[in-house]
C-alpha cells in the first residue's frame, strides 16, 4: 500500500501540500428548514393518521388492531423526527475556489464533490413553504447520469442568488478559457 | 468526389420500401386488437370485405410511406453550420442540429435495408432521442459521406481547442482511412466457448433443480423404494440420466452462446480514420459506430481463465451517453470481442494515449467479506432454515443449500482476492470479479464528480467506500482505508481542476 505514496511522490506536487477538502469548514444550513423538514414529516404522518382513523372508523374488524398500529406508528413517529433532526444536523456544504462540496447523510454519510470544470448548469428552486421563510435550493449538474448530482436546499435566497451567479461566472469562464 | 450536402435532398428511391415497412409495421402494432378478431373469427367474417378491408390498409400505408419518403428532406447549412431534417406530412418539423452538438453518427443495416441495400444513418446529440434525427435510407458512399461531412466538423473544432494534437492531426489527415484490428471468424468461435459462462451455469443450476425434483416425484410415485435392488439400478439410471442431463446443458449453452457471438459480432472490423476509430459488424443487422477516444469515459478489459489461456480478451468500452437515454446507458457500452495482447495495445495505445501500468495498489477490508458473507450465505441460509421449520419437508433440499455455500464461498473468496484498485498519475484501474475479471480503466480528466461514503459503523475501523463518477458510468470502490481514500481524493480533485483536458 506504501507503494502509492511513492507514486504520489514521483510527482512534482507534494500530496501532502495539496489542499484537503475534509478540512473545508462546512456551511450548515438556515435553521428555518429544519421547521420545514419537520413540517414535511408532519404532513407525512397526518396523511397516515386520517387514513388509519377511517380504516378504524369504517372497517370493523381493523379494530383489533388498534393497540399494535397505536405503538408501530408512535415508533416510527418517533425514529422519523430523530432521524429528520440528525438529518438536518449531519448535512453541509462548501463552495471552495473550484469545487462544491455537498455532505449528507444519516446511517451513510456521503460527502460528495464536483469540480467547477465539470459543471453543466445549475438550478435554482423554490417551494411553497420554502419561500414563506425566504429559503431556496440550488441544484448542481453534471453531464451523464442523475447520480452525481447534488441538491443543496435549505439556503437563504439571497445567498444561492449568488451561489447560482458565482456557479454560471466559474462556467462561462471555463468555456471561454476553453474557446481561446 | 465530394457530394453536394448543401441542398435539399431526399432519401434512396428504393428507402420507400423501408418505409413502408416501418409504417406497416407501426400499422400492425397501432391495430393489433383488431386484427386479432379478424384472425379469430375469420370464418364467420365475410372474407370478401376482410381481404378489402386489408387491401385498403396496404394501399394506405403504401400511400403514407411515400408522402413519407417525399417529406423528408435534410441538408447541411453550412452558414449556420447546423444540419437540418424536414419530414412530417400533416405536422410538418423541421429539424437542426448544430454541428458541433454531434456526438456520434451511427451507419447500420437491417435486414430490410439489407436486402434493397440501402443503411439507416442515425445522428446523436447529447439531449434527445435518438429516433428523430435518423435517415431510414441512404446508399452506402452517401451514408460515409454524409457521416464524414458531419463529424469533419468535429474535427475541427476539437482542432481548434486541442493545441498539443493539432500537429498530429495534421499528419493524420494524410492517412486517410486504415484496417486497425480485424476479428477473425476463428477469435468469434473462441470467444463464443469462452465466454458468458455464469449465465450458463445459472441456467444449468435451475434446470438441475427442476430435474432433481421431477425425478423425485417419479421414483416416489412408483414407489420402487422397497426394493434395494430396484433402488441401486434406479440410483444408476439417475446417475446417468443426470450426467446426459447436464452434458446437455453445457453443449446448448455453448452453442447458443457461440450463435450468439457470431450473429452479433461477425466481420468484426475496426478501421482507423483521422482522429476516430470506426467499427462495423454484424450478421444480419450490420452496426456500425465510431469513437472517438475524447468521448471515452471507461475501458473495461474482460477476461477469464480460458481466455487467458487462449490469449484474447474483451474489451468494452463506455462513452459519454446523453441524458435523456441514461437508462439504457449500459447498452450503449461499445463491446470489442477477442482482442490479442497486441491488438488490446494498440486499442489502448489508441484510446488512452498511453498503455496503463498497473503497480500496486489498494486492497479492500476484510470486513467486505463479513458483509459478503452475512449477505450471500447468513441471510439466504437463515431464511432456508425458517422455511424447514415452517415445513419440514424442506430438509430435503439441503444437499441443494450445500453446493450453494460452496460455490458461493468460492466466489467470494476469487472475487476478494481479486478486487483491487490501482493508481498512478495517470491512470485509476479497477480490478474486479471471480471468474470473469474485469479491469476498468478510467483516466482523472474524465471525472466529474467524487463521492465518499461511509456508514456510521464504519467510522470507528476508519473505512469508506468511494465513488468516481463519470459522463459514461460510474466506478465504486469500497471499502478500503479511508484516510488513505481521501488523500486519493483530494489528489484526484487537483488533477481535474488543474487540467484543460477535453474530456467529453
Amino acid at each position: 500500500m506504501d507503494t502509492i505514496n511513492n507514486e504520489f511522490e514521483n510527482n512534482v506536487i507534494d500530496t501532502a501540500s495539496l489542499p484537503k477538502f475534509e478540512e473545508a469548514a462546512l456551511t450548515v444550513l438556515q435553521p428555518d428548514y429544519r421547521k420545514i423538514m419537520f413540517f414535511n414529516v408532519a404532513l407525512v404522518y397526518t396523511i397516515i393518521a386520517i387514513a388509519g382513523g377511517s380504516a378504524l372508523y369504517f372497517i370493523e374488524q381493523t379494530r383489533d388492531y388498534i393497540i399494535p398500529a397505536i405503538i408501530i406508528y408512535t415508533v416510527f413517529l418517533f425514529l422519523s423526527i430523530v432521524l429528520t433532526n440528525l438529518s438536518f444536523k449531519n448535512r453541509g456544504f462548501a463552495f471552495r475556489n473550484h469545487d462544491v462540496i455537498y455532505k449528507s447523510g444519516v446511517i451513510s454519510t456521503t460527502v460528495t464533490i464536483i469540480p467547477y470544470n465539470r459543471v453543466q448548469h445549475v438550478a435554482l428552486h423554490e417551494g411553497i413553504l420554502s419561500r414563506k421563510f425566504g429559503l431556496a435550493s440550488v441544484e448542481v449538474f453534471t453531464a451523464g447520469g442523475d447520480s452525481s448530482d447534488i441538491k443543496i436546499s435549505g439556503i437563504e435566497k439571497q445567498q444561492a442568488e449568488n451561489i447560482k451567479q458565482l456557479l454560471v461566472g466559474k462556467i462561462l469562464k471555463q468555456e471561454n478559457a476553453n474557446e481561446e | 468526389m465530394k457530394s453536394d450536402f448543401s441542398k435539399p435532398q431526399r432519401q434512396s428511391l428504393v428507402g420507400v420500401v423501408v418505409m413502408f415497412a416501418d409504417t406497416f409495421q407501426g400499422a400492425i402494432r397501432a391495430l393489433w386488437p383488431i386484427l386479432i378478431v379478424w384472425i379469430f373469427r375469420f370464418k364467420e367474417l365475410n372474407k370478401l370485405s376482410v381481404l378489402a378491408g386489408a387491401g385498403v390498409i396496404i394501399v394506405l400505408v403504401g400511400i403514407i410511406a411515400y408522402l413519407k419518403y417525399l417529406n423528408f428532406t435534410f441538408f447541411l447549412d453550412e452558414k449556420n453550420e447546423e444540419f437540418v431534417i424536414r419530414k412530417g406530412i400533416l405536422n410538418k418539423s423541421r429539424l437542426a442540429i448544430p454541428l458541433d452538438k454531434i456526438q456520434q453518427v451511427n451507419i447500420n443495416q437491417s435486414l430490410i435495408q439489407r436486402i434493397i441495400n440501402v443503411y439507416a444513418l442515425e445522428v446523436d446529440t447529447a439531449g434527445s432521442s435518438k429516433k428523430e434525427v435518423s435517415i431510414r435510407a441512404i446508399d452506402h458512399n452517401l451514408a460515409l459521406l454524409l457521416k464524414e461531412r458531419l463529424l469533419e466538423n468535429e474535427n475541427e473544432v476539437t482542432e481548434n481547442s486541442d493545441i498539443s494534437r493539432e500537429g498530429e492531426l495534421k499528419i493524420r489527415q494524410y492517412e486517410k482511412e486504415y484496417p486497425f484490428i480485424q476479428i477473425s471468424f476463428i477469435t468469434l468461435l473462441k470467444t463464443g466457448i469462452t465466454s458468458n459462462y455464469t449465465r450458463s451455469f445459472a441456467l444449468l443450476f435451475a434446470f438441475f433443480i427442476s430435474i432433481y425434483q421431477y425425478i423425485e416425484d417419479i421414483i416416489q410415485a412408483t414407489g420402487y423404494e422397497e426394493d434395494p435392488l430396484e433402488e441401486y439400478i434406479n440410483a444408476e439410471l439417475f446417475l446417468r440420466f443426470i450426467t446426459t442431463i447436464v452434458i446437455i446443458i453445457l453443449v446448448l449453452t455453448l452453442v447458443v452462446n457461440l450463435l450468439r457471438t457470431i450473429i452479433k459480432y461477425f466481420d468484426f472490423k475496426i478501421t482507423r480514420k483521422q482522429n476516430s476509430l470506426l467499427l462495423s459488424f454484424g450478421l444480419i443487422n450490420t452496426k456500425s459506430t465510431i469513437i472517438r477516444p475524447e468521448k471515452v469515459q471507461i475501458l473495461a478489459v474482460g477476461r477469464n481463465f480460458f481466455q487467458k489461456k487462449l490469449k484474447i480478451q474483451d474489451i468494452r468500452i463506455r462513452q459519454a451517453y446523453n441524458q435523456t437515454s441514461n437508462k439504457d446507458h449500459l447498452k450503449s457500452a461499445i463491446e470489442i470481442p477477442g482482442c490479442n495482447d497486441s491488438e488490446k495495445d494498440a486499442l489502448m495505445q489508441f484510446l488512452l494515449g498511453k498503455i496503463p501500468e498497473k503497480g500496486l495498489g489498494l486492497k479492500p477490508n476484510i470486513r467486505k467479506v463479513l458483509f459478503q458473507i452475512v449477505k450471500a450465505i447468513l441471510i439466504p441460509s437463515g431464511i432456508y432454515f425458517f422455511l424447514v421449520y415452517l415445513s419440514p419437508e424442506m430438509i430435503d433440499y439441503v444437499m441443494f443449500l450445500a453446493v450453494y455455500i460452496l460455490f458461493v464461498s468460492i466466489i467470494i473468496f476469487f472475487s476478494f482476492r481479486n478486487y483491487k484498485l490501482f493508481v498512478n498519475n495517470n491512470f485509476i484501474i479497477k480490478q474486479s470479479g471471480a471468474w470473469d475479471i474485469s479491469t476498468e480503466i478510467l483516466a482523472p480528466h474524465k471525472i466529474q464528480g467524487v463521492s465518499l461514503t461511509q456508514y456510521f459503523w464504519h467510522k470507528n475501523p476508519d473505512i469508506g467506500i468511494v465513488t468516481l463518477h463519470t459522463a459514461g458510468g460510474n466506478l465504486t470502490f469500497g471499502l478500503t482505508g479511508y484516510t488513505k481514500l481521501k488523500g486519493l481524493v483530494n489528489y484526484w480533485l487537483y488533477q481535474v481542476e488543474t487540467t484543460d483536458k477535453n474530456w467529453m
